[in-house]
Protein backbone atom coordinates (compact mmCIF):
# COMPACT_ATOMS: atom_id res chain seq x y z
CA UNK A 1 0.00 0.00 0.00
CA UNK A 2 1.62 3.28 -1.41
CA UNK A 3 1.05 6.23 0.98
CA UNK A 4 -1.58 9.09 0.24
CA UNK A 5 0.29 11.67 -1.18
CA UNK A 6 -1.93 15.48 -1.10
CA UNK A 7 -1.04 16.82 -3.91
CA UNK A 8 -2.08 20.10 -5.19
CA UNK A 9 -4.99 19.14 -6.94
CA UNK A 10 -7.10 18.06 -3.76
CA UNK A 11 -6.12 21.23 -2.63
CA UNK A 12 -7.88 23.05 -5.41
CA UNK A 13 -10.81 20.15 -5.36
CA UNK A 14 -11.32 21.44 -1.42
CA UNK A 15 -10.92 25.72 -2.49
CA UNK A 16 -13.73 24.39 -5.51
CA UNK A 17 -15.80 22.47 -3.21
CA UNK A 18 -15.28 25.63 -0.61
CA UNK A 19 -16.39 28.16 -3.25
CA UNK A 20 -19.31 26.01 -4.24
CA UNK A 21 -20.63 26.30 -0.46
CA UNK A 22 -19.85 30.08 -0.46
CA UNK A 23 -22.07 30.88 -3.23
CA UNK A 24 -24.71 28.42 -2.27
CA UNK A 25 -24.65 29.98 0.62
CA UNK A 26 -25.08 33.90 -0.71
CA UNK A 27 -27.74 32.65 -2.97
CA UNK A 28 -29.63 31.25 -0.23
CA UNK A 29 -29.72 32.55 3.12
CA UNK A 30 -31.00 35.81 3.47
CA UNK A 31 -29.12 37.06 6.46
CA UNK A 32 -26.71 39.46 4.77
CA UNK A 33 -24.24 38.63 7.48
CA UNK A 34 -24.25 34.84 6.58
CA UNK A 35 -24.17 36.12 2.97
CA UNK A 36 -21.39 38.34 3.43
CA UNK A 37 -20.03 35.19 5.58
CA UNK A 38 -20.31 33.45 2.28
CA UNK A 39 -18.47 35.97 0.46
CA UNK A 40 -15.47 35.96 2.59
CA UNK A 41 -15.68 31.85 2.26
CA UNK A 42 -15.60 32.12 -1.59
CA UNK A 43 -12.31 34.46 -1.00
CA UNK A 44 -10.93 32.23 1.12
CA UNK A 45 -11.25 29.10 -1.17
CA UNK A 46 -9.93 31.72 -3.81
CA UNK A 47 -6.78 31.83 -1.40
CA UNK A 48 -6.24 28.08 -1.03
CA UNK A 49 -6.02 27.68 -4.61
CA UNK A 50 -3.72 30.56 -5.17
CA UNK A 51 -0.85 29.21 -2.38
CA UNK A 52 -1.46 25.31 -4.08
CA UNK A 53 -0.81 25.73 -7.32
CA UNK A 54 2.11 28.02 -6.30
CA UNK A 55 3.72 25.62 -4.08
CA UNK A 56 3.09 23.08 -6.98
CA UNK A 57 4.78 25.07 -9.35
CA UNK A 58 7.66 26.79 -7.09
CA UNK A 59 6.49 30.37 -8.09
CA UNK A 60 6.10 32.98 -5.03
CA UNK A 61 3.29 34.36 -7.46
CA UNK A 62 0.70 32.47 -6.14
CA UNK A 63 1.68 33.35 -2.37
CA UNK A 64 1.54 36.76 -3.78
CA UNK A 65 -1.35 36.84 -4.93
CA UNK A 66 -3.30 36.09 -1.94
CA UNK A 67 -1.70 38.63 0.08
CA UNK A 68 -3.56 40.93 -1.96
CA UNK A 69 -6.56 38.85 -2.17
CA UNK A 70 -6.37 39.01 1.97
CA UNK A 71 -5.89 42.79 1.93
CA UNK A 72 -8.68 43.34 -0.55
CA UNK A 73 -11.35 40.87 1.79
CA UNK A 74 -10.53 43.13 4.86
CA UNK A 75 -10.93 46.34 2.85
CA UNK A 76 -14.46 44.58 1.80
CA UNK A 77 -14.92 43.67 5.39
CA UNK A 78 -14.77 47.58 6.63
CA UNK A 79 -16.99 48.67 4.19
CA UNK A 80 -19.76 45.68 4.23
CA UNK A 81 -19.97 45.80 8.14
CA UNK A 82 -20.79 49.51 7.75
CA UNK A 83 -23.43 49.16 5.19
CA UNK A 84 -24.88 46.08 7.14
CA UNK A 85 -24.70 48.58 10.40
CA UNK A 86 -26.78 51.09 8.54
CA UNK A 87 -29.50 49.18 7.21
CA UNK A 88 -29.49 47.16 11.16
CA UNK A 89 -29.63 50.89 12.69
CA UNK A 90 -32.83 51.63 9.93
CA UNK A 91 -34.53 48.83 10.17
CA UNK A 92 -33.58 46.73 13.10
CA UNK A 93 -33.04 43.74 10.77
CA UNK A 94 -30.06 42.36 8.72
CA UNK A 95 -32.39 40.44 6.37
CA UNK A 96 -32.93 41.16 3.02
CA UNK A 97 -36.00 40.67 2.36
CA UNK A 98 -37.17 43.26 4.33
CA UNK A 99 -35.23 45.81 1.56
CA UNK A 100 -37.58 45.33 -0.91
CA UNK A 101 -38.80 48.89 -1.52
CA UNK A 102 -37.66 49.00 -5.16
CA UNK A 103 -38.95 47.12 -7.52
CA UNK A 104 -40.77 46.84 -10.49
CA UNK B 1 12.11 50.32 -18.33
CA UNK B 2 13.71 48.23 -15.32
CA UNK B 3 13.75 51.81 -13.16
CA UNK B 4 10.06 53.14 -11.92
CA UNK B 5 8.72 56.00 -13.86
CA UNK B 6 6.05 57.93 -12.87
CA UNK B 7 4.58 58.81 -15.94
CA UNK B 8 2.34 55.02 -16.43
CA UNK B 9 0.21 56.03 -13.11
CA UNK B 10 0.35 59.38 -12.97
CA UNK B 11 -3.16 59.75 -13.08
CA UNK B 12 -3.35 57.67 -10.25
CA UNK B 13 -1.12 59.18 -8.44
CA UNK B 14 -2.88 62.66 -9.02
CA UNK B 15 -6.15 61.50 -8.06
CA UNK B 16 -4.86 59.37 -4.81
CA UNK B 17 -3.11 63.28 -4.07
CA UNK B 18 -6.20 64.61 -4.66
CA UNK B 19 -8.18 62.96 -2.83
CA UNK B 20 -6.09 63.34 0.36
CA UNK B 21 -5.79 66.39 -0.04
CA UNK B 22 -9.49 67.42 -0.05
CA UNK B 23 -10.00 64.72 3.02
CA UNK B 24 -7.56 67.02 4.78
CA UNK B 25 -8.85 70.27 3.78
CA UNK B 26 -12.22 69.32 4.99
CA UNK B 27 -10.37 68.85 8.15
CA UNK B 28 -8.36 71.39 8.04
CA UNK B 29 -10.48 74.60 6.85
CA UNK B 30 -13.88 73.18 7.30
CA UNK B 31 -16.66 72.93 5.37
CA UNK B 32 -15.37 75.42 1.99
CA UNK B 33 -16.39 73.53 -0.97
CA UNK B 34 -14.73 75.98 -3.18
CA UNK B 35 -11.45 74.92 -1.49
CA UNK B 36 -12.88 70.67 -2.50
CA UNK B 37 -13.52 71.93 -5.86
CA UNK B 38 -10.20 73.86 -6.69
CA UNK B 39 -8.59 70.83 -5.25
CA UNK B 40 -10.84 68.37 -7.56
CA UNK B 41 -11.07 70.26 -10.42
CA UNK B 42 -7.07 70.18 -10.31
CA UNK B 43 -6.91 66.30 -9.98
CA UNK B 44 -9.43 65.70 -12.91
CA UNK B 45 -7.44 68.14 -14.95
CA UNK B 46 -3.81 66.65 -14.04
CA UNK B 47 -5.19 63.70 -14.78
CA UNK B 48 -6.36 64.60 -18.49
CA UNK B 49 -2.49 66.61 -18.76
CA UNK B 50 -1.09 63.14 -17.61
CA UNK B 51 -3.14 61.13 -20.44
CA UNK B 52 -2.44 63.74 -23.32
CA UNK B 53 1.23 63.11 -22.43
CA UNK B 54 0.97 59.57 -22.24
CA UNK B 55 -0.91 59.61 -25.70
CA UNK B 56 2.53 61.42 -26.95
CA UNK B 57 5.18 59.69 -25.24
CA UNK B 58 3.80 56.35 -26.98
CA UNK B 59 3.33 58.14 -30.10
CA UNK B 60 7.38 58.68 -29.80
CA UNK B 61 8.72 55.65 -28.19
CA UNK B 62 5.86 53.27 -28.56
CA UNK B 63 4.06 51.41 -25.97
CA UNK B 64 5.93 50.67 -22.30
CA UNK B 65 5.20 48.22 -19.54
CA UNK B 66 5.92 49.45 -15.76
CA UNK B 67 6.79 48.17 -12.46
CA UNK B 68 8.18 44.55 -12.92
CA UNK B 69 9.94 42.30 -11.44
CA UNK B 70 12.99 40.44 -12.06
CA UNK B 71 14.29 36.81 -12.12
CA UNK B 72 15.78 35.62 -9.13
CA UNK B 73 18.46 34.71 -10.98
CA UNK B 74 18.88 38.42 -12.11
CA UNK B 75 16.83 37.48 -15.61
CA UNK B 76 14.94 39.80 -17.99
CA UNK B 77 12.15 41.93 -16.21
CA UNK B 78 8.95 39.89 -16.24
CA UNK B 79 5.95 40.27 -14.35
CA UNK B 80 5.08 44.13 -15.64
CA UNK B 81 1.94 45.15 -13.82
CA UNK B 82 1.16 48.69 -15.45
CA UNK B 83 0.94 48.93 -19.61
CA UNK B 84 1.60 52.23 -20.92
CA UNK B 85 -0.17 52.65 -24.35
CA UNK B 86 -2.32 54.79 -26.17
CA UNK B 87 -5.63 52.25 -25.03
CA UNK B 88 -4.87 53.21 -21.53
CA UNK B 89 -4.46 56.90 -22.30
CA UNK B 90 -7.60 57.54 -24.41
CA UNK B 91 -9.81 55.34 -21.88
CA UNK B 92 -7.70 57.95 -19.23
CA UNK B 93 -9.16 60.96 -21.30
CA UNK B 94 -12.58 59.54 -21.71
CA UNK B 95 -12.88 59.04 -17.48
CA UNK B 96 -10.99 62.43 -17.23
CA UNK B 97 -13.88 64.01 -19.05
CA UNK B 98 -16.71 61.76 -17.61
CA UNK B 99 -16.07 62.49 -14.01
CA UNK B 100 -16.08 66.12 -14.51
CA UNK B 101 -19.21 66.19 -16.12
CA UNK B 102 -20.35 64.41 -13.39
CA UNK B 103 -19.25 66.39 -10.73
CA UNK B 104 -20.14 69.64 -12.26
CA UNK B 105 -23.46 68.71 -12.51
CA UNK B 106 -23.96 67.29 -9.03
CA UNK B 107 -21.55 69.76 -7.43
CA UNK B 108 -25.11 70.61 -5.49
CA UNK B 109 -25.47 67.60 -4.23
CA UNK B 110 -22.22 67.98 -2.58
CA UNK B 111 -22.67 71.74 -1.50
CA UNK B 112 -26.08 69.95 0.42
CA UNK B 113 -23.82 67.66 2.24
CA UNK B 114 -21.98 69.94 4.40
CA UNK B 115 -18.74 68.92 5.66
CA UNK B 116 -19.33 65.21 4.07
CA UNK B 117 -19.57 66.13 0.64
CA UNK B 118 -15.45 66.08 1.11
CA UNK B 119 -15.90 62.25 1.89
CA UNK B 120 -18.20 62.20 -1.56
CA UNK B 121 -15.83 63.75 -3.59
CA UNK B 122 -12.64 62.14 -2.42
CA UNK B 123 -14.88 58.38 -2.92
CA UNK B 124 -15.55 59.75 -6.35
CA UNK B 125 -12.14 60.42 -7.33
CA UNK B 126 -10.10 57.09 -5.50
CA UNK B 127 -13.34 55.27 -7.52
CA UNK B 128 -12.02 56.66 -10.56
CA UNK B 129 -8.38 56.30 -10.35
CA UNK B 130 -9.33 52.25 -9.85
CA UNK B 131 -11.42 52.76 -12.83
CA UNK B 132 -8.59 53.64 -14.85
CA UNK B 133 -6.18 50.70 -13.15
CA UNK B 134 -8.25 48.44 -14.52
CA UNK B 135 -7.99 49.88 -17.83
CA UNK B 136 -3.87 49.94 -18.09
CA UNK B 137 -3.59 46.43 -15.54
CA UNK B 138 -1.10 44.39 -17.06
CA UNK B 139 -1.63 41.54 -14.80
CA UNK B 140 -4.94 40.02 -13.35
CA UNK B 141 -4.13 40.37 -10.16
CA UNK B 142 -3.47 44.02 -10.53
CA UNK B 143 -6.97 44.17 -12.39
CA UNK B 144 -8.47 42.68 -9.40
CA UNK B 145 -6.94 45.17 -7.16
CA UNK B 146 -8.37 47.98 -9.74
CA UNK B 147 -11.98 46.44 -9.91
CA UNK B 148 -11.98 46.24 -6.29
CA UNK B 149 -10.50 49.89 -5.81
CA UNK B 150 -13.42 51.02 -8.27
CA UNK B 151 -15.90 49.19 -6.54
CA UNK B 152 -15.72 49.64 -2.78
CA UNK B 153 -15.50 53.38 -3.27
CA UNK B 154 -19.66 53.02 -5.23
CA UNK B 155 -20.93 50.76 -2.56
CA UNK B 156 -20.20 53.42 -0.41
CA UNK B 157 -21.43 56.04 -2.60
CA UNK B 158 -24.55 54.36 -3.57
CA UNK B 159 -25.48 54.78 -0.15
CA UNK B 160 -24.43 57.95 0.57
CA UNK B 161 -27.52 59.53 1.49
CA UNK B 162 -27.98 57.76 4.68
CA UNK B 163 -31.11 59.92 5.83
CA UNK B 164 -32.91 59.17 2.49
CA UNK B 165 -35.33 55.67 2.34
CA UNK B 166 -33.64 53.29 -0.45
CA UNK B 167 -30.16 54.60 -0.39
CA UNK B 168 -28.98 51.86 2.69
CA UNK B 169 -30.97 49.35 0.37
CA UNK B 170 -29.11 50.78 -2.72
CA UNK B 171 -25.76 50.12 -0.86
CA UNK B 172 -26.91 46.56 0.48
CA UNK B 173 -27.47 45.27 -3.20
CA UNK B 174 -24.90 46.60 -4.75
CA UNK B 175 -22.57 45.06 -2.05
CA UNK B 176 -23.49 41.91 -1.82
CA UNK B 177 -23.96 41.61 -5.75
CA UNK B 178 -20.48 43.49 -6.65
CA UNK B 179 -18.87 41.45 -3.95
CA UNK B 180 -19.95 38.60 -5.68
CA UNK B 181 -19.00 39.39 -8.85
CA UNK B 182 -15.20 40.40 -7.68
CA UNK B 183 -15.42 36.94 -6.09
CA UNK B 184 -16.18 35.15 -9.40
CA UNK B 185 -13.80 37.07 -10.87
CA UNK B 186 -10.61 36.54 -8.96
CA UNK B 187 -11.50 32.54 -8.57
CA UNK B 188 -11.39 32.91 -12.12
CA UNK B 189 -8.07 34.63 -12.09
CA UNK B 190 -6.73 31.80 -9.60
CA UNK B 191 -8.40 28.60 -12.57
CA UNK B 192 -6.29 30.70 -15.14
CA UNK B 193 -3.12 30.61 -12.59
CA UNK B 194 -3.32 27.13 -12.17
CA UNK B 195 -4.24 26.33 -15.28
CA UNK B 196 -1.33 28.33 -17.13
CA UNK B 197 1.28 29.27 -14.03
CA UNK B 198 0.69 32.43 -14.85
CA UNK B 199 -1.56 36.20 -14.07
CA UNK B 200 -0.06 38.08 -16.34
CA UNK B 201 -0.84 39.15 -19.59
CA UNK B 202 2.55 40.45 -20.98
CA UNK B 203 6.33 39.46 -21.12
CA UNK B 204 7.88 35.86 -21.52
CA UNK B 205 6.05 34.13 -18.54
CA UNK B 206 2.53 35.45 -20.11
CA UNK B 207 -0.35 33.51 -20.22
CA UNK B 208 -0.55 34.33 -23.83
CA UNK B 209 2.77 33.26 -24.23
CA UNK B 210 1.99 29.74 -22.26
CA UNK B 211 -0.99 29.23 -24.61
CA UNK B 212 1.00 29.63 -27.61
CA UNK B 213 3.80 27.23 -26.56
CA UNK B 214 1.70 24.46 -25.06
CA UNK B 215 -0.94 22.54 -26.73
CA UNK B 216 -3.83 22.00 -23.91
CA UNK B 217 -4.71 18.48 -23.95
CA UNK B 218 -7.90 19.29 -21.65
CA UNK B 219 -8.37 22.80 -21.01
CA UNK B 220 -10.99 22.43 -19.16
CA UNK B 221 -9.98 24.50 -15.51
CA UNK B 222 -8.99 26.99 -18.04
CA UNK B 223 -12.13 27.63 -19.63
CA UNK B 224 -13.92 27.64 -16.15
CA UNK B 225 -11.61 30.30 -15.15
CA UNK B 226 -11.45 32.35 -18.57
CA UNK B 227 -15.61 32.23 -17.70
CA UNK B 228 -15.57 33.13 -14.58
CA UNK B 229 -13.52 36.27 -15.45
CA UNK B 230 -16.08 36.76 -18.52
CA UNK B 231 -18.69 36.28 -15.65
CA UNK B 232 -17.23 38.99 -13.35
CA UNK B 233 -16.93 41.77 -15.57
CA UNK B 234 -20.22 41.14 -17.03
CA UNK B 235 -21.54 41.60 -13.70
CA UNK B 236 -20.13 44.97 -13.15
CA UNK B 237 -21.25 46.26 -16.82
CA UNK B 238 -24.44 44.95 -15.68
CA UNK B 239 -25.16 43.07 -18.81
CA UNK B 240 -27.82 40.30 -18.70
CA UNK B 241 -28.39 37.86 -16.44
CA UNK B 242 -26.40 39.39 -14.36
CA UNK B 243 -28.03 42.91 -14.02
CA UNK B 244 -30.79 42.25 -11.49
CA UNK B 245 -28.78 44.77 -8.85
CA UNK B 246 -28.81 47.04 -11.44
CA UNK B 247 -32.64 48.87 -11.30
CA UNK B 248 -32.75 48.43 -8.00
CA UNK B 249 -29.35 50.14 -7.40
CA UNK B 250 -29.91 52.49 -9.95
CA UNK B 251 -33.57 53.51 -8.09
CA UNK B 252 -32.46 54.14 -5.00
CA UNK B 253 -28.70 55.60 -4.78
CA UNK B 254 -29.04 59.33 -5.51
CA UNK B 255 -28.82 60.56 -9.10
CA UNK B 256 -25.50 62.08 -8.86
CA UNK B 257 -24.17 59.08 -7.78
CA UNK B 258 -25.75 56.92 -10.46
CA UNK B 259 -24.69 59.17 -13.13
CA UNK B 260 -21.21 57.82 -12.32
CA UNK B 261 -21.39 54.43 -11.66
CA UNK B 262 -23.49 53.81 -14.68
CA UNK B 263 -20.82 55.26 -16.41
CA UNK B 264 -17.27 54.78 -15.56
CA UNK B 265 -17.86 51.43 -14.39
CA UNK B 266 -18.71 50.24 -17.94
CA UNK B 267 -16.14 51.92 -19.54
CA UNK B 268 -13.51 50.56 -17.63
CA UNK B 269 -15.32 47.17 -17.51
CA UNK B 270 -15.58 46.85 -21.58
CA UNK B 271 -11.90 48.32 -22.04
CA UNK B 272 -10.70 45.68 -19.49
CA UNK B 273 -12.37 43.40 -20.96
CA UNK B 274 -10.92 43.52 -24.39
CA UNK B 275 -7.26 43.44 -23.21
CA UNK B 276 -7.42 40.60 -20.94
CA UNK B 277 -9.77 38.35 -23.46
CA UNK B 278 -8.03 39.32 -26.75
CA UNK B 279 -4.19 39.37 -24.73
CA UNK B 280 -4.65 36.83 -22.70
CA UNK B 281 -7.02 34.12 -24.42
CA UNK B 282 -6.77 34.62 -27.77
CA UNK B 283 -5.85 30.88 -28.41
CA UNK B 284 -9.40 30.60 -27.20
CA UNK B 285 -11.12 33.19 -28.58
CA UNK B 286 -13.65 30.70 -30.96
CA UNK B 287 -14.82 29.50 -27.13
CA UNK B 288 -15.35 32.99 -25.27
CA UNK B 289 -16.07 34.96 -28.32
CA UNK B 290 -19.37 32.46 -28.76
CA UNK B 291 -19.61 33.06 -24.61
CA UNK B 292 -19.88 36.90 -25.21
CA UNK B 293 -22.31 36.78 -28.03
CA UNK B 294 -24.46 35.10 -26.06
CA UNK B 295 -24.57 37.44 -23.12
CA UNK B 296 -24.73 40.49 -25.81
CA UNK B 297 -28.16 38.66 -26.78
CA UNK B 298 -29.35 38.41 -23.90
CA UNK B 299 -28.76 41.56 -22.71
CA UNK B 300 -29.84 43.35 -25.47
CA UNK B 301 -33.13 40.99 -25.53
CA UNK B 302 -33.87 41.76 -21.72
CA UNK B 303 -32.92 44.73 -21.36
CA UNK B 304 -34.90 46.42 -24.39
CA UNK B 305 -38.10 44.43 -23.30
CA UNK B 306 -37.69 45.50 -19.63
CA UNK B 307 -37.27 48.94 -20.09
CA UNK B 308 -40.46 49.35 -22.45
CA UNK B 309 -43.23 48.43 -18.77
CA UNK B 310 -41.06 51.09 -16.07
CA UNK B 311 -42.42 53.85 -15.06
CA UNK B 312 -39.04 54.92 -13.49
CA UNK B 313 -37.02 57.15 -15.34
CA UNK B 314 -33.76 55.87 -13.51
CA UNK B 315 -35.75 52.25 -13.98
CA UNK B 316 -35.54 52.62 -17.39
CA UNK B 317 -31.87 53.95 -17.85
CA UNK B 318 -30.47 51.18 -15.83
CA UNK B 319 -32.84 48.52 -18.08
CA UNK B 320 -31.39 50.69 -20.92
CA UNK B 321 -27.94 50.22 -19.97
CA UNK B 322 -28.21 46.91 -19.61
CA UNK B 323 -29.49 46.88 -23.16
CA UNK B 324 -26.34 48.87 -23.97
CA UNK B 325 -24.18 46.92 -21.97
CA UNK B 326 -25.46 44.24 -24.59
CA UNK B 327 -24.34 46.67 -27.74
CA UNK B 328 -21.26 47.43 -25.57
CA UNK B 329 -20.15 43.29 -26.17
CA UNK B 330 -20.88 43.29 -29.75
CA UNK B 331 -18.53 46.13 -29.66
CA UNK B 332 -16.58 43.92 -27.67
CA UNK B 333 -16.50 41.43 -30.50
CA UNK B 334 -16.13 43.90 -33.20
CA UNK B 335 -12.86 45.64 -31.77
CA UNK B 336 -11.24 42.03 -33.42
CA UNK B 337 -11.52 43.86 -36.63
CA UNK B 338 -11.66 47.59 -35.42
CA UNK B 339 -11.37 49.22 -31.90
CA UNK B 340 -12.50 52.74 -32.91
CA UNK B 341 -15.64 51.53 -32.94
CA UNK B 342 -15.57 49.91 -29.21
CA UNK B 343 -13.80 53.60 -28.49
CA UNK B 344 -16.74 55.70 -30.10
CA UNK B 345 -19.66 53.92 -28.64
CA UNK B 346 -18.10 54.08 -25.20
CA UNK B 347 -17.30 57.59 -25.33
CA UNK B 348 -20.51 58.61 -27.03
CA UNK B 349 -22.87 56.32 -24.67
CA UNK B 350 -21.14 57.50 -21.40
CA UNK B 351 -21.48 61.51 -22.22
CA UNK B 352 -25.28 61.22 -23.51
CA UNK B 353 -26.19 58.80 -20.53
CA UNK B 354 -24.48 61.79 -18.23
CA UNK B 355 -26.24 64.84 -19.71
CA UNK B 356 -29.56 62.74 -19.36
CA UNK B 357 -28.89 61.88 -15.86
CA UNK B 358 -27.71 65.38 -15.19
CA UNK B 359 -31.17 66.29 -16.28
CA UNK B 360 -32.64 63.85 -14.57
CA UNK B 361 -31.21 65.64 -11.34
CA UNK B 362 -32.15 68.98 -12.34
CA UNK B 363 -35.70 68.24 -12.97
CA UNK B 364 -36.40 65.93 -10.03
CA UNK B 365 -33.07 67.10 -7.22
CA UNK B 366 -29.97 65.87 -7.56
CA UNK B 367 -30.23 63.77 -4.56
CA UNK B 368 -33.41 62.45 -5.25
CA UNK B 369 -34.02 58.35 -4.99
CA UNK B 370 -36.90 56.93 -7.38
CA UNK B 371 -37.92 59.26 -10.06
CA UNK B 372 -41.59 59.20 -11.87
CA UNK B 373 -41.03 59.19 -15.62
CA UNK B 374 -44.49 61.80 -15.24
CA UNK B 375 -41.99 64.54 -13.54
CA UNK B 376 -40.78 65.28 -17.18
CA UNK B 377 -44.34 65.87 -17.99
CA UNK B 378 -45.06 69.64 -19.67
CA UNK B 379 -41.31 70.18 -19.78
CA UNK B 380 -41.46 71.53 -22.94
CA UNK B 381 -43.66 74.32 -22.53
CA UNK B 382 -41.37 75.32 -19.06
CA UNK B 383 -37.98 74.37 -19.91
CA UNK B 384 -37.56 74.10 -23.46
CA UNK B 385 -33.87 74.04 -23.63
CA UNK B 386 -33.63 70.96 -21.51
CA UNK B 387 -36.33 69.50 -23.50
CA UNK B 388 -34.48 70.03 -26.37
CA UNK B 389 -31.53 68.51 -24.65
CA UNK B 390 -33.63 65.30 -23.19
CA UNK B 391 -34.44 65.25 -27.29
CA UNK B 392 -30.93 65.04 -28.30
CA UNK B 393 -29.82 62.15 -25.49
CA UNK B 394 -32.58 60.41 -26.26
CA UNK B 395 -32.10 60.38 -30.08
CA UNK B 396 -28.47 59.71 -28.90
CA UNK B 397 -29.56 56.49 -27.29
CA UNK B 398 -32.17 55.13 -29.52
CA UNK B 399 -29.41 55.68 -32.30
CA UNK B 400 -31.39 58.15 -34.99
CA UNK B 401 -29.31 60.00 -37.52
CA UNK B 402 -27.92 63.61 -36.75
CA UNK B 403 -26.41 62.04 -33.29
CA UNK B 404 -23.45 60.53 -31.79
CA UNK B 405 -25.46 57.65 -31.25
CA UNK B 406 -26.12 57.02 -34.29
CA UNK B 407 -22.80 56.68 -36.19
CA UNK B 408 -21.86 54.63 -32.79
CA UNK B 409 -24.29 51.69 -33.58
CA UNK B 410 -23.49 52.53 -37.26
CA UNK B 411 -19.36 51.60 -36.84
CA UNK B 412 -19.99 48.78 -34.05
CA UNK B 413 -22.50 46.81 -36.43
CA UNK B 414 -20.69 47.17 -39.22
CA UNK B 415 -17.73 45.98 -37.68
CA UNK B 416 -19.39 42.73 -35.79
CA UNK B 417 -20.48 42.07 -39.55
CA UNK B 418 -17.26 42.41 -40.73
CA UNK B 419 -16.60 39.75 -37.82
CA UNK B 420 -18.95 37.08 -38.31
CA UNK B 421 -21.41 37.68 -36.03
CA UNK B 422 -24.74 38.90 -38.80
CA UNK B 423 -27.40 36.71 -36.30
CA UNK B 424 -26.06 39.00 -33.64
CA UNK B 425 -26.18 42.46 -35.74
CA UNK B 426 -29.74 41.84 -37.03
CA UNK B 427 -30.65 40.99 -33.19
CA UNK B 428 -29.07 44.34 -32.27
CA UNK B 429 -31.40 46.33 -35.43
CA UNK B 430 -34.23 44.90 -34.39
CA UNK B 431 -33.93 45.06 -30.77
CA UNK B 432 -32.73 48.92 -31.45
CA UNK B 433 -36.27 49.66 -33.48
CA UNK B 434 -37.73 48.31 -30.30
CA UNK B 435 -36.15 50.78 -28.18
CA UNK B 436 -36.99 54.00 -30.15
CA UNK B 437 -40.54 53.62 -28.06
CA UNK B 438 -39.37 53.83 -24.54
CA UNK B 439 -37.02 56.93 -25.46
CA UNK B 440 -39.16 58.37 -27.66
CA UNK B 441 -41.73 58.08 -24.79
CA UNK B 442 -39.81 60.19 -22.42
CA UNK B 443 -39.52 62.81 -25.44
CA UNK B 444 -43.75 62.58 -25.59
CA UNK B 445 -43.99 63.03 -22.24
CA UNK B 446 -41.97 66.10 -22.42
CA UNK B 447 -43.35 68.18 -25.11
CA UNK B 448 -46.80 66.90 -26.13
CA UNK B 449 -48.62 66.09 -22.35
CA UNK B 450 -48.63 69.44 -20.44
CA UNK B 451 -51.08 68.50 -17.84
CA UNK B 452 -51.25 69.50 -13.91
CA UNK B 453 -47.53 70.87 -14.91
CA UNK B 454 -45.09 71.51 -11.42
CA UNK B 455 -43.19 74.59 -11.01
CA UNK B 456 -40.74 75.27 -13.09
CA UNK B 457 -37.24 73.98 -12.39
CA UNK B 458 -34.69 76.88 -13.32
CA UNK B 459 -31.04 74.80 -14.04
CA UNK B 460 -28.20 76.13 -12.15
CA UNK B 461 -25.00 76.77 -13.42
CA UNK B 462 -23.00 73.52 -13.03
CA UNK B 463 -25.54 71.58 -14.58
CA UNK B 464 -25.98 73.81 -17.24
CA UNK B 465 -22.45 73.74 -18.11
CA UNK B 466 -22.25 69.85 -17.78
CA UNK B 467 -25.35 69.36 -20.42
CA UNK B 468 -24.23 72.30 -22.40
CA UNK B 469 -21.27 70.52 -23.02
CA UNK B 470 -22.61 66.64 -23.58
CA UNK B 471 -25.44 67.94 -26.10
CA UNK B 472 -22.42 69.85 -28.30
CA UNK B 473 -20.45 66.24 -27.57
CA UNK B 474 -23.57 64.28 -29.07
CA UNK B 475 -24.12 66.46 -31.78
CA UNK B 476 -21.09 67.66 -32.70
CA UNK B 477 -19.89 63.61 -33.29
CA UNK B 478 -22.59 63.03 -34.91
CA UNK B 479 -22.21 65.16 -37.73
CA UNK B 480 -18.42 64.90 -37.16
CA UNK B 481 -17.69 61.20 -36.60
CA UNK B 482 -14.26 61.43 -37.51
CA UNK B 483 -12.89 64.07 -34.78
CA UNK B 484 -13.10 60.76 -32.54
CA UNK B 485 -13.05 58.11 -34.68
CA UNK B 486 -9.42 59.20 -36.19
CA UNK B 487 -8.24 59.01 -32.85
CA UNK B 488 -9.46 55.96 -31.45
CA UNK B 489 -8.24 54.41 -34.62
CA UNK B 490 -4.67 54.89 -32.79
CA UNK B 491 -5.56 53.98 -29.52
CA UNK B 492 -4.56 50.14 -29.48
CA UNK B 493 -3.01 48.02 -26.47
CA UNK B 494 0.52 47.03 -26.09
CA UNK B 495 1.08 44.06 -27.97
Amino acid sequence: MSELVVTAGWYMALAALLFSIGAIGLLTRRNALVMFMSIELMLNSVNLTFVAVGKELRTLEGQIATLFVIVVAAAEVTVGLAIIVAVFRRRETASVDELSEMRG
Amino acid sequence: MGNIAFLPIGLEVGLLVGALGILMAAVMRGCRTRDWAIIAGTAIGFGFVVSVRQWVVVGDIGPQLAYGTKGIDGSAVANQMVAMDKFGALGGMILMIVVGLVLIGSWQMITDLGTRGAEYVALILLSVAGMHMMIVSANLVMLFIGLETASLALYVIAGFLRDRRGSDESAMKYFLMGSFASALFIYGVALVFAATGSTSLYGPTSIGMFLGGNVMPDPGILLIGIALILVGLAFKMSAAPFHQWAPDVYQGASTGAVAFMSTGVKVAAVAAMVRVMYLGFFQFYDDWSMAVALIAALSILVGTATAIAQSDIKRMLAYSGVAHAGFLLVAVLAARVSLDSMWFYLATYAVSLVGMLTIVGVVAGVNSGPVSIDSFRGLGKKSPMLSVAIAVFMFSMAGIPGTSGFIAKLVVFTAADLNGFRWLVVLALLASVAGLFFYLRIIVVAFFDDTDAEETPSTPTGPRIAIGFAVAVTVLLGLWPTLLLDFAREALPHL
